[in-house]
């Protein structure tokens, strides 16, 4: 349901009131670069990539802040706003690390910025800027930073406030010398992060990384839909396979899955244990030598209802206590604390997150 | 209960002499409940936080005065920081020792003389009795707004936006929750008109400030004072001490070291406790300004203008000027005899202004209209009026009428090389065009500056039109201006030093 109709190259298009131009023109299958838009974000209009001409206003405006409004006109190519993205690539090549070929390198999640300058071509080449950022050491095993690859978008710094209402990082210092910085340049173990890693995620550029996970070309990964096994809430993940190992985990995109784009410090990162030696791969049980033993399933369920009702007999019911994992759903410990008063008869049955 | 950062407004008092440490990110934080990464963000925004203690004035005027000479003088004797323009460019060249007052200065610069005729009259008296105030109260509202629309007034402070058509829309909305702002953050290089007027008549731009509070209903007054002008805090709150205000809540804030604060939403940006960096508009502030309320901000020197305004009428006002609307206090420094404040007819010529501050020291080259921001202009336009609409036609602008005088003896490029570093220096750094742009250009010249190759400069033009086009606000879209106009207007000079 449309409120009134907004003119995009041309085409007409229906718009609600409060929504912005970028918005629009995404239904209407109008591509608009953007670097620092993300749905679940207030706009920032800082990469000005977006900028289009829209009628009423002399300067070029921000597509992802701009509102609709009723008999406007945008416009997204010609030749003023070709030469603006030309030029501002060619900024941004100046203050970014560049490959061989002087592209902004590839960085573990992609880097938009790449794409965008391969798609849309950059005015001349400009000597680098070499900005006082400044690097900050992390030894936390997960999220590092690469401040050469920071355009400054401010779309980790806004998620980590906005979403996850931690704010463990922020723009810091002034002019050519901005950079994410956490309090004090300290260790992201050291403040309120909570690890989650979402701000690799939003990050365009691959300025923010999982500092274990491997440098590849994005094209070269499989990525395989999954349900994260840590809790009961259901988030969707995508393992990111490559030769038939996970070497990494990201969200799906907003706005498609239940999690919204969002991953916790498990779902996200703990995920060695897929391919660790010691990982259990059948149950076991142990036997009159006093050493675990493989079996099949059936033979450790029976093994376990023997135990238990072995117990229940010579010491009574209450004598057994049942103990369910944050890890199950809700469905799931209904039945244990079903099992544990109707088939055992006792009430001694907890979950071990109901503290 | 209370929401995070529920007390973020107290962020940058608290950060004040705290440094940037640990503890004091924990303390800060404790107290205001704003997460430490924020504050740290914050703190780490504004000059005289980050980096407090003596500071000396890098500002072209300064600069021309022997501020490099200075600066070494004072770094040998201990630390030092060398900052953007301090607003004292009449004084020149100067430092501020501990608590940001003057330790190195000249004598105070001139001012015009006594003549009542004037609109603001720095060399006059204030009148305690406030007898705009009751006159106004007397008008009501509509008749004020009525009365500044007939004086044609328009904003001192740089764009020249007609003042009646705020009062009049933060007057006009609904919202019961309304403020004044008075913008006393003066930092553009070559200003220092609103520091005298708040040193020699602070009751003029208090008056106005209640005048407007009354006018649009507004519940509280927040003056806006820039962090390297404690005495000029110190006259207006002297001034208030006098008594005859009680019926207002005036409220002072105090800025911490960084020029774009003088942009209307990185002001109030900074009033709420954040870093400087300016809003997207719209909205307006006159819609959703402080803390999302309709505000009514004015330049300190519009302000002053109001009581004559009201007392003797618009039509007087009007009729004062020369080119545009009423009088213009505008500031003279460089290569002039007397640098100063002087209050002429609004489009008064440059030789006119120079003829007030005592003439020309050599032979003059080059002068910037109205602060950095305008560029620079050839001697050729020594007859143009000085306002808004003639200099704009020039390409270049008014501003905040901040004018300096360059000889012959100077390099034009060295110039915009000075203007360059201020402007890469004070970008907030929000938006990439003025970010980068602003770094680059000042990387040219200094390139230029060293090699004398011209192919340094190659991009200047189109990096230029691209901070214009792209950059969020008025710094990052003026930033290349001073090494545009240099080589527009000055090829011969340019990358000579005769």
């Amino acid at each position: 349901m449309s409120d009134f109709e907004i003119m995009i190259d041309g085409q007409t298009v229906g718009a609600s009131d409060g929504e912005t131009v970028l918005t629009a023109a995404i239904r209407a299958g109008v591509s608009i670069p953007t670097l620092c838009h993300d749905p679940r974000l207030d706009p920032a209009a800082a990469c000005r990539t977006c900028l289009v001409e829209v009628s009423g206003s002399g300067r070029l405006q921000p597509a992802c802040a701009w509102k609709a409004q009723a008999d406007m006109t945008v416009v997204t190519e010609n030749p003023r706003i070709k030469r603006h993205r030309a030029v501002l690539l060619s900024m941004y090549l100046a203050d970014h690390a560049l490959d061989d070929e002087g592209l902004p390198v590839e960085r573990p999640n992609g880097n938009q910025l790449r794409e965008m300058v391969i798609k849309e071509g950059h005015a001349f080449d400009l000597v680098p800027v070499a900005a006082p950022r400044g690097n900050r050491e992390d030894k936390n095993p997960y999220v590092q930073f690469n401040p050469d690859a920071c355009i400054l978008c401010a779309r980790c710094t806004r998620y980590c406030d906005e979403v996850e209402a931690v704010s463990a990082i922020s723009l810091a210092g002034r002019g050519s010398a901005t950079t994410i910085s956490t309090v004090a340049e300290r260790s992201l173990l050291d403040t309120s992060c909570e690890l989650c890693g979402g701000c690799i995620d939003v990050c365009p550029t691959g300025a923010m990384f999982e500092g274990k996970a491997p440098v590849h070309a994005p094209e070269a990964i499989e990525k395989v839909r999954s349900t994260c096994n840590f809790c009961g809430v259901g988030c969707q993940l995508d393992l990111n396979v490559l030769d038939g190992k996970v070497i990494k985990v990201t969200a799906p995109p907003p706005g498609t899955t239940v999690n919204d784009g969002n991953l916790c410090v498990k779902g996200r990162f703990a995920y060695d244990f897929v391919h660790h030696d010691d990982r259990l791969t059948t149950p076991l049980i142990r036997r009159d030598d006093g050493e675990l033993h493989p079996c099949s399933w059936d033979e450790a369920i029976s093994a376990a209802a023997a135990g238990l009702l072995a117990v229940k007999k010579n010491h009574g019911a209450d004598a057994l206590g049942f103990i369910s994992s944050a890890r199950c759903t809700v469905e799931e410990n209904y039945l244990v604390q079903k099992m544990s008063r109707a088939a055992f008869g006792t009430n001694n049955c907890h979950q071990c997150a109901a503290t | 209960m209370e929401k995070k950062g529920s007390k973020r407004q107290a962020v940058l008092d608290a950060l004040t002499g705290q440094g940037l440490s640990r503890e004091a990110m924990a303390r800060v934080a404790e107290l205001t409940g704003v997460p430490e990464a924020d504050v740290y963000g914050v703190g780490t925004f504004y000059t005289l936080l980050a980096e407090p203690g003596p500071r000396v004035c890098q500002g072209l005027s300064c600069k021309l005065a022997g501020g490099d000479a200075l600066a070494e003088k004072l770094e040998a004797k201990g630390t030092v920081h060398r900052v953007s323009c301090l607003g004292q460019c009449d004084r020149a060249p100067v430092s501020l020792g501990e608590n940001n007052r003057l330790d190195v200065a000249g004598p105070r610069g001139g001012i015009s003389p006594d003549n009542p005729g004037l609109v603001m009259n720095l060399a006059g008296e204030d009148d305690p009795s406030y007898p705009a105030l009751a006159w106004a109260r007397k008008m009501g509202g509509e008749a004020v707004i009525d009365e500044l629309e007939a004086s044609g007034l328009q904003g001192r402070g740089g764009a020249g936006f007609p003042a009646h058509i705020k009062w009049r829309a933060v007057r006009a909305e609904a919202e019961p929750t309304k403020y004044v702002v008075c913008n006393a953050d003066e930092g553009e290089p070559g200003t220092f008109k609103d520091r005298e007027i708040m040193l020699r008549r602070p009751q003029l731009m208090l008056e106005a400030l209640a005048i407007a509070a009354f006018v649009t209903g507004c519940e509280a007054i927040y003056i806006y004072v820039r962090g390297e002008f404690p005495e000029e805090t110190d006259a207006l709150k002297a001034a208030l001490a006098k008594g005859g205000l009680e019926d207002f809540e005036f409220r002072f804030i105090e800025g911490h070291g960084a020029y774009i604060c003088g942009e209307e939403t990185a002001l109030i940006e900074s009033i709420e406790g954040r870093r400087g960096m300016p809003r997207l508009k719209p909205p307006y502030p006159t819609q959703q300004g402080l803390w999302g309320k309709p505000t009514l901000m004015n330049n300190v020197e519009t302000l002053a203008c109001v009581p004559d305004i009201l007392l003797r009428g618009g039509a007087r006002f009007l009729a004062l000027g020369k080119t545009e609307p009423g009088t213009k206090l505008y500031c003279l420094s460089g290569h002039v005899n007397n640098p100063g404040v002087y209050e002429l007819p609004l489009g008064a010529s440059l030789n006119e202004l120079v003829a007030a501050g005592g003439g020309f020291v050599g032979t003059p080259l080059a002068f910037s209209p109205g602060g950095a921001s305008s560029g620079v202009l050839p001697m050729s336009l020594a007859d143009e009026p000085l306002d808004f609409k003639s200099l704009a036609a020039h390409g270049s602008m008014l501003g905040s009428a901040g004018v300096v005088v360059l000889n012959d003896t100077v390099d034009m490029a060295w110039v915009a090389q000075v203007q360059a570093v201020f402007f890469e220096d004070e970008s907030c750094g929000q938006c990439a065009p003025c970010r980068i742009g602003a770094r680059l250009v000042r990387q040219a010249l200094d390139r230029y500056l060293q090699s004398g190759n011209p192919d340094n400069l190659e991009h200047i033009e189109e990096l230029a039109w691209e901070m214009t086009e792209g950059s969020i606000c008025g710094l990052g879209m003026v930033a290349a201006e001073p090494a545009v106009t240099a080589r527009r207007h000055f090829s011969d000079h340019f990358g000579v030093r005769p």
